[in-house]
Parts: C-alpha cells; structure tokens; sequence
C-alpha cells in the first residue's frame, strides 16, 4: 500500500517535469523575468533574513513584540470592519440609486486617498484638541465642549479607515457598475426584494473584487509610519524604525520587515482561497449598465446620509481644518513655486503610474499566456512591495543599482570617462522604486477586472490564428479598461503622496509636494504643512474627475 | 477630454524633464569649476535655512545644492554610497545622530580655526569631526496656576510620587528623549538612569503620545502638569500664527532643571564634513558661514534656537526666559550611550 504510495509520487513528480517541459513557452519566460525585475528589491531585503535577527533580538522579543504583534491585529481587525462598512455602502448606494449629487459623490468618494493618512491623523489631532476647531466653535456657542481623545489606537483605526476606504469603494464599484446589470434584472424577474438581492446575490458576486481592495488597505495599514508614531500607537512598521534607527540595528528591521511580508503573504493567501471558492465571469464586461432607481422620500435622504457620512468624515472635515491653517499660514508659506511644484508632482506620478501598469499588465498576461499554472504565483510575488516600508525598499532598490553604478563606473572609468551615479540619484531609480512599491496597487484591480473575462472570447480569437498581443489589443483590453483606469488613479494618488521612497531616492532639485509637506510636519509646523497638503489634493483632484468620467463613460 | 489630459500630462513630464537637464546643465559645470558646489545632505528642514544658504551663494558663489531628509535616511543613504557619495555635509538636529556618522566613518576630521575658536570644546567632536550650529535646552513647561516653580529642581527629582499622573512626554522614539536619556546614563550610570525611567513612567498622566507642543497643550488643558519641551518649540509656539496656540504658550512656566548641578540638559544642530566629500574646502567655508554673526542671529530670530556664538544674543522671547546654566557633558556621549537609552526605556515601559 504504502510502496504503491511512493511510485505513484515518483510517476507524478516525472509527470510534472515533463509537463513543465512541455507548457514552458517564452511568456513563462517573460514572466520570470519581470517578476525578478521587480521582486529584486524585495528579494536583497529576503536574503539577509538568513543572517538572521540583531543581537537586540531577545529585547525585542521580551519588550516589544507582543505590543507590535497586538496593535497591528487590533488594526487589521477594526479597519477591516469600518473599511468594509464605508466601502460596500457607498458603492453600491451610488451605483444602484440615483440622487441629489450623486455625479459629483462619485468622484468625491476616491478623494479621501489623496490626502496622506498622517495629515489626516494631524487634521483631526487639531479638530480635536485643546484651543483646536471643535473646542473654539463649542466656545463660540457657550457650550461646553467634551474633549474627544481621538490620538489612541481606536483613533487611528478610525483615521486609517477614513483615508483608506475608497480602495474597498473603488473596487466594489468597478465590478457592480459592470457586472450587476444582468444579474439584477434576473434578481428583480424572481420577484426577490433588493436588500435579499444585495446580501444574497451581489455581496457574495462582488466579493473577489471586495477583498482585492481590502487587501490593499490592509497591507497599508500595516505599512503606515507617520500616523501610527504620532497617535503614539506601536506597530511592526514603527517597531522597524525603531530597531533600525533607535536600536541601531539594520537586520532586525529587515527580519522584522521579513515576518511583516509573511503576514501579508497569509493574507493573500487568503484572498486568492476565497476567490477560489467564487467562479464567475461574464463576457458582455460593461456593455449593459446599472439601470438606476430613483428612490422617494425618507429612504433618499437616507441613502444620501448614508454616502455622505464617509466623504464628510474623510474628505471634508479634514480639508476644511487644512483650509482653515492655510488661511492662518498663506501669508508665511505660500509662494508661487507651489504651482511649479505641483506640476512636477503631476509628471512625476502620472509616469510612474503608467509604468507602473504596465509592469502589471505585462504580469498579468504573460503569465495568463504561460500554460505554467505556477507562474500565476510567481507574479504574485511581484506585488508583496507594497506592504514594505518605502525606506526598507529603498534600501532594497540602492543595494543593486548601487552595485550596477559602481560597475558602469568602473567600465567608462576604463575608458578613461569619470562619470558620477548614473542611476542612483535620478529619476530612472525613482520610477524604479515607485513601480517596486506599488504594483499592488495597479495589479489588484487590473486583476479583478481581467478574472471577469470570460476565457473563451480570447481563446475563440486566437483559435482564429489571431496572436497573443493583438487579441490583448483588440478584444481583451476594452474589457478591462475600468480596471486599468482604475489602477492609474490609485498609483498616481499613490505616488502623489508617496514619502520615504521620494525622500531618499529623489534627484537633487526634484521636489514633490509630499516633500514639502513632510519638511514643515515632521518639525512640528503642522500648520505650515497644509498648503503643500492641499496642492496635492487640488493636483490629485484632476486626473480623479477626468478618469472617472472616462470610467463611467459607455 | 483626453486631449487635455495628454497635454497637461507632457506639460508636466517636461516640466520635470526641465529639472533632469537643469542638474546635467549643472553637472557639467561642476566639472569645469569644481569648488562651485557644495553638496548638503540635512535634517534641518526650517525655511529660515533657505535664507542663510541664499545668503552663502551671494557672498561666495558657491551653489548650495540640498537633500532633505531625516538624519537616519541619510546616514543610510551615505552608508550605501559610499566613496561615490556626492554629500560634502551633513547636517542633523541633534549631536547623537552625528557621533553615529563619525562611528560609521562617514565624517572627516577638519581643521578650522574658526570653528575650533567660535564652538566650546563640550559642543563639537574631539576630533572635529562635527561642529554644533545651535543648541536646544530640554526643559520643564509647568501649569502656572497648579505648580509651584520651588517644588521643582532636577530632572531626577521627577520621579517623587508627589508628581503621580502630572508627567506628559511625548514618545520614547524622539531623539529629544533619548538624548536626554544618554545624558542621564552619562551623569547618573545605567541603574540610576533605569530607576529614573521606571519613576517617569510611574508618574505619567498619559501614554506618551503626540509631539513636543501637543505636550504643553495638554498640560494647559489640564491633562497633566508638567511636560518636557525643547526649548524652541516654545519659541514657536509664542510666535504661531494660531493665536490658540500663542496663547496656549503664555498660559505655561518655564524651568530649566539642574541649576544648582550640572546644568539644564542641551542638545545641539550640527554639521560635519563628509568622509569622501568631493567639494572639501566649500564644506569647512559651508560650515563655517552657518556660525558668523549673520547666519546665527537667522537661526535665533527665525527658529528660536540658542546661537552657539556668544557674540549672538538670542532673539528677545529666549532672552526673556534669562541665562541659565547648561550641562557640559561632551556631546559625544550622547551618542555612545543612544543605543543604551533605548533599551532602557523599553524595559521601563516607555512608550
């Protein structure tokens, strides 16, 4: 019995090279090879794991790591659930219904993504605070204002939730615009009422696409730095700045970076399990909308509430404190560079937005044209950048572009030519590290999008003797634009906001308006940070109007 | 639509661009007339710099060519490159971060009379290695209505459980703190200075949190009693533009701890000369143009700090709060015990 076992593992093991023999073509090989591009960084941080932890380890571990290791499941747990609530709602209200402002909340909805989750944990600290906004406007009316402590750890799930809903909501959004039609007039045929239609039929539909954004929020809840250290909470992220700056210690971070990349590893495990479970796919991609209902009375203005409640909470509270410091700050801070500024940011992020889709289209599709069904994990790994710190990439980006500088100096210096860092300290290293640290961002929704087409359209096209690209051109790209149009306004709102990597990777004389913000917060001029802050709002605010009307655009 | 979107994108990307070839512009004049440039990686991220380095390229037509970012990343970033690392100085906050630049060999040791007579020997590196810029006190911010300035006297004296829940420090994480921390290892030894963590901790009103002005907010919101503060963000604070937070500042006491010992705990900005520095003798001038009469009387009217130059008398808001005595501890030491003060509050339970 057990010998029958053991021959039966040996055939299939022979099976398995020899099929990987004959299903390797050159996609798989493609695949590999961006997949090393830029899981490189990722993988120089993943080799000094096996020099193990610092000599602080045991401290960190008797001291630290049950805080770190709770605060961050506290985080997951609470975001998850606000995210979820935020998100869900507002994108199925507002592509279910039809409105007051419905057009204009649309847009209004993504809008909470471009303002740096720490300033908005700054904006509310200042809402609530003594001598803040709530404690003058309490005082201007003789009440007496009960001090909300918004800086503890509630606080930041809160803060977190509200500045990263709209990946859920965005999303969640893409897919019941797209997909929901069908599905809902056949709902409506069976005479099934709408709330039973939405909990039974289009939550457990739309759920793939769901928890594709929940996933990204999550990894960056994980990864945010600036909030989480100034409402005093300790996470691993603040753990590995910590041991990396205060403990002095280099490889304890990265170990500690390492055990976060597994956490979020099991997470996209888990997605992908759970998407397992879900089969669905539909041809017609947006070729039939959402017929909106026009609902009366009470039930409006609750649905109104009920998409307003978020964008007030993540959009408009937050802004509305920046705006008033702008005004107590314009006459010290403002100053007409912040236009060129802007610009430059501008160019900046919508670049590395494109490039960085295209790196995740080529994933996508290369690997989808391998017949390797391993491939498909492989490109996963590709996306595990974005759970990193940006200063731990970037120390993964300069270790081997370093290395290729000092080699090209090397080589000109042979012919005589003493030449600087060609790579390092220029853009080509910032776009670099950008498309490293935000392929996730491009890849899920891209993903989620591109699990909708049915594979037999494609397949009946290349069947027709049609290739690989032209088929992707013709037929398999309009069908996923929603999703690539999506993923260019996250990447750019990502990159427009984007600090650590900027910080130590950016040329001298290329400013981001993130920079500027950062140098006035991180001395305490919180006040002072709310121009550039609102110059990335205003910036970011372009491309989300005209995207999104391309998006709901048949 | 599209169109629109297309040329603002290619607007953008040259306006970029336009910075990319600026610099090669620029790289190439370097080449022609080296001492041209002097290259600055710095932590001080104060407008009021801006104004001192313009002032440095009129007077010497040298371009001050700058990269911000915190201290740690750019120790880091000369860590990696090494020999071809184009910084000629770097700046940071606080004498901790660059003793660990000198430790990690990443300064150079200059001669300067200038610097060596204008900076007191306890505020520079042995081996001129660094020179402090400006000095920072961290002192006691006190609710005037509640705390009797007499019932204060040493940081030590902290710990006293008459101070039980009145305490209010931001995080254990700040360089501020660690720093003072170092100092205490350095005067006190490792057991006192642990004994001295675990009796703030004891005393806290609240989970460290927030920043050094959070602080003095709490206190006059009546969180707390007693908060440690640098002394320039108070500086700051009395001249916000939020009028809140002017008045905030006017409601607190101010004491400088240790008087009748070693002096209140300072803290200095400072600068090094970098190891591989392409541009040598532009970054000891650099340097030395941060501490003329000029350049300091900016960092003392614009940032509130202490001049290092006793010719500088500090803006009028410092000056009011009188001379005091400071603790002459070497500054190296701060960064030789850094690692210790870190661990010392963990196991204390210092946030």
């Amino acid at each position: 019995m057990r010998q029958g076992g053991n021959k039966n593992k040996a055939f299939s093991l022979k099976t398995r090279l020899k099929r990987l023999k004959r299903d390797s073509n050159r996609w798989s090989v493609f695949t590999l090879a961006i997949v090393l591009f830029l899981a490189l960084p990722i993988v120089f941080i993943g080799v000094e794991l096996f020099s193990g932890p610092g000599e602080t380890w045991g401290h960190i571990v008797e001291y630290l790591l049950p805080d770190y290791i709770w605060n961050s499941l506290y985080l997951v747990f609470f975001c998850s659930i606000l995210v979820l609530v935020l998100g869900v709602s507002s994108a199925w209200f507002v592509s279910r219904f039809d409105f007051l402002f419905r057009k204009q909340m649309e847009w209004l909805l993504i809008l909470p993504l471009a303002i740096p989750s720490y300033i908005v944990g700054y904006a509310y600290a200042g809402i609530f605070d003594y001598g803040g906004s709530m404690d003058l406007i309490f005082r201007q009316l003789n009440l007496d204002f009960v001090r909300i402590d918004i800086m503890n750890r509630a606080g930041l799930a809160f803060v977190l939730s509200i500045s990263l809903f709209p990946y859920v909501y965005v999303s969640a959004r893409a897919f019941f615009l797209n997909q929901a039609n069908n599905l809902l007039e056949a709902s409506k045929m069976l005479g099934v009422g709408e709330a039973k239609t939405f909990f039974k039929l289009m939550l457990p539909l739309a759920r793939p696409a769901i928890v594709a954004g929940l996933v990204l929020v999550l990894m960056e809840v994980l990864n945010d730095y600036g909030a989480a250290k100034y409402y005093g909470v300790n996470t691993f992220t603040t753990g590995i700045f910590r041991s990396w700056f205060s403990l002095e210690e280099p490889q304890t971070a990265v170990y500690l970076s390492a055990l976060l990349i597994l956490i979020i590893f099991a997470l996209i495990l888990f997605e992908k399990w759970q998407v397992r479970k879900v089969k669905f796919t539909s041809a017609k991609s947006n070729s039939t909308q959402i017929q909106r209902k026009e609902p009366k009375g009470a039930i409006k203005w609750g649905i109104f509430s009920v998409v307003l409640l978020p964008i007030l909470l993540g959009f408009i509270l937050p802004v509305a404190q920046l705006i008033y410091w702008a005004i107590l700050t314009a006459s010290t801070v403002f100053d007409f560079r912040f236009i060129v500024l802007s610009l430059q940011s501008f160019g900046i992020a919508i670049t590395s937005a494109i490039i960085t889709v295209f790196f995740a289209l080529l994933l996508i599709y290369f690997s989808k044209w391998s017949a390797l069904r391993f491939i498909k994990n492989v490109a996963r790994v590709g996306v595990l950048g974005y759970a990193i710190p940006g200063a731990v990439i970037a120390i993964g980006i300069m270790i081997p572009t370093l290395a290729l500088d000092k080699w090209l100096i090397k080589m000109l210096g042979n012919f005589g030519i003493d030449s600087g860092l060609i790579i390092n300290g220029t853009l080509i290293a910032l776009f670099y590290a950008y498309a490293v640290r935000f392929l996730a961002v491009a890849y899920n929704p891209i993903d989620s999008t591109a699990l909708k087409v049915d594979n037999s359209i494609p397949d009946s096209s290349k069947v027709l003797g049609v290739g690989n690209l032209k088929t992707f051109f013709k037929i398999e790209f309009p069908l996923i634009k929603t999703g690539v149009f999506s993923a260019v306004i996250l990447v750019f709102i990502d990159v427009m906001k984007e600090l650590p990597l900027t910080l130590i990777l950016k040329p001298y004389h290329v400013d981001t308006l993130a920079v500027k913000a950062f140098e006035y917060a991180s001395d305490e001029m919180v006040m002072e940070a709310s121009i550039p802050s609102l110059f990335i709002i205003f910036t970011a605010m372009i491309p989300v109007i005209f995207l999104n009307k391309l998006l709901i655009k048949k | 639509m599209k169109n629109l979107i297309l040329a603002v994108a290619a607007f953008s990307i040259l306006a970029a661009c336009k910075n990319e070839s600026e610099k090669k512009d620029n790289a190439t004049a370097e080449e022609m007339a080296k001492d041209q440039v002097v290259n600055v990686y710095t932590h001080r991220h104060y407008e009021p710099d801006q104004n001192i380095f313009k002032m440095f390229e009129e007077k010497t037509g040298i371009k001050v060519k700058v990269i911000n970012a915190s201290a740690d990343e750019l120790i880091q970033k000369m860590k990696m490159e090494g020999k071809q690392s184009p910084a000629d100085v770097l700046i940071t906050v606080d004498a901790g971060r660059l003793s660990r630049a000198k430790d990690e060999g990443l300064l150079q040791s200059v001669e300067s009379e200038v610097l060596e007579n204008a900076i007191p020997s306890y505020l520079r590196d042995v081996d001129n290695q660094w020179f402090g810029l400006t000095k920072r006190a961290r002192i006691i911010a006190y609710a005037k209505d509640r705390v009797n300035p007499e019932d204060l006297s040493t940081y030590e004296d902290l710990v006293n459980e008459k101070w039980e829940g009145k305490i209010l420090v931001r995080s254990s994480s700040n360089i501020y703190n660690q720093s003072l921390m170092a100092s205490i290892i350095a005067n006190n030894g490792e057991e006192e200075a642990k004994r001295w963590a675990e009796g703030i901790v004891a005393n806290m009103a609240r989970s460290p949190k927030g920043s050094d002005r959070d602080q003095v907010k709490a206190v006059v919101a009546g969180e707390g009693d007693l908060a440690f503060v640098n002394s320039y963000y108070i500086g700051k604070m009395l001249n916000s533009p939020d009028a809140e937070e002017v008045k905030t500042a006017q409601q607190i006491g101010l004491f400088f701890p240790n008087q009748e010992g070693r002096g209140t705990h300072v803290n200095v900005s400072g600068a090094g000369v970098a190891k591989y520095a392409p541009n040598k003798e532009n970054a000891i001038r650099f340097i030395e143009f941060l501490i003329s009469e000029e350049a300091q009387q900016i960092f003392t009217d614009a940032n509130y700090e202490y001049p290092i130059i006793e010719s500088v008398a500090p803006v009028k808001d410092i000056k009011a709060w009188g001379a005091f005595k400071e603790d002459t501890l070497g500054l190296n030491k701060l960064g030789a015990n850094n690692k210790k003060a870190v661990l010392i509050f963990d196991e204390a339970g210092w946030k």
